[in-house]
């Protein structure tokens, strides 16, 4: 997967969100980011390794403990492409297409 | 002051010919082009001719600057999401085998992530996104 789909993918669930609100007011030690919620710390885990993955969150050893912190870079280019007429010409040049493939569709059947 | 700006670029095969997929481009009764999805429009397709549409409200405006047909047609494109100033609309057809491959880039577009309209865009995507994804 490209990282435009891993960062998608990383704000797309509440909980992914919530950590990233969490850590976007300074990095937090993993015990802190798994108190608010109520589930079992693996699943944490498994948030924070999609968000890693996306290169939303980056780990660094301070002394013994280990504090994770946000990176903010992957949401800026995400930004950049969700641009309105992004969206916009999409839908138009769908349609466009779709219109020569039923055009091309009905020949064929005619010619059967 | 400057504002900064951003290019959109896409491309779509077309099963037909250039100069067919062309002029369906400038044609209002076919779909997908910008002029078929408006609720109101005034089009002249020449060099220096200008376009009008308008679509729940929001008026576009351009001018021609380029028509080359089967292969290359641009345009200005002025709305209230470049804020006012004109960007660039450049729609290039190549022939691929009996295909056309068309690209479009939209550019010298205001990188107004805070604006209306990205968080329209926002909510769009990742709408979806979350349907898609929400139980990962």
């Amino acid at each position: 997967m490209d990282q435009l789909t891993d960062v998608l993918t990383a704000i797309s669930h509440p909980s992914r969100r919530a950590i990233i609100e969490q850590l976007a007011a300074g990095p937090a030690r993993f015990t802190d980011i798994a108190k608010p919620f109520d589930t079992a710390l693996n699943a944490v885990t498994k948030h924070l390794k999609l968000l890693e993955r996306a290169g939303l969150i980056e780990r660094k050893k301070q002394g013994r403990e280990v504090l994770i912190s946000f990176q903010g870079e992957p949401l800026r280019h995400v930004a950049g492409w969700v641009h309105e007429y992004e969206r916009f010409w999409n839908e138009r040049l769908d349609q466009f297409e779709q219109y020569f493939k039923d055009k091309k569709g009905k020949k064929v059947k005619k010619k059967r | 002051m400057t504002t900064k700006t951003i290019e959109v670029k896409l491309e779509r095969m077309i099963p037909a010919p250039p100069a067919e997929v062309y002029d369906a481009w400038l044609n209002p009764k076919i779909p997908g082009n910008p002029w078929n999805a408006a609720d109101k429009f005034v089009l002249d397709p020449k060099v220096d001719g200008l376009f009008y549409w308008s679509l729940k409200g929001t008026s576009h405006y351009g001018r021609f600057t380029e028509m080359a047909r089967p292969v290359r047609i641009e345009h200005t494109w002025v709305s209230p999401n470049t804020l006012g100033e004109e960007s660039t609309v450049t729609v290039t057809f190549q022939k691929q085998g009996g295909d056309t491959l068309m690209t479009l880039v939209h550019s010298g577009l205001p990188d107004n992530d805070r604006g209306r309209g990205h968080e329209k865009g926002w909510n769009y995507f990742l709408g979806i996104f979350t349907e898609q994804f929400g139980n990962s």
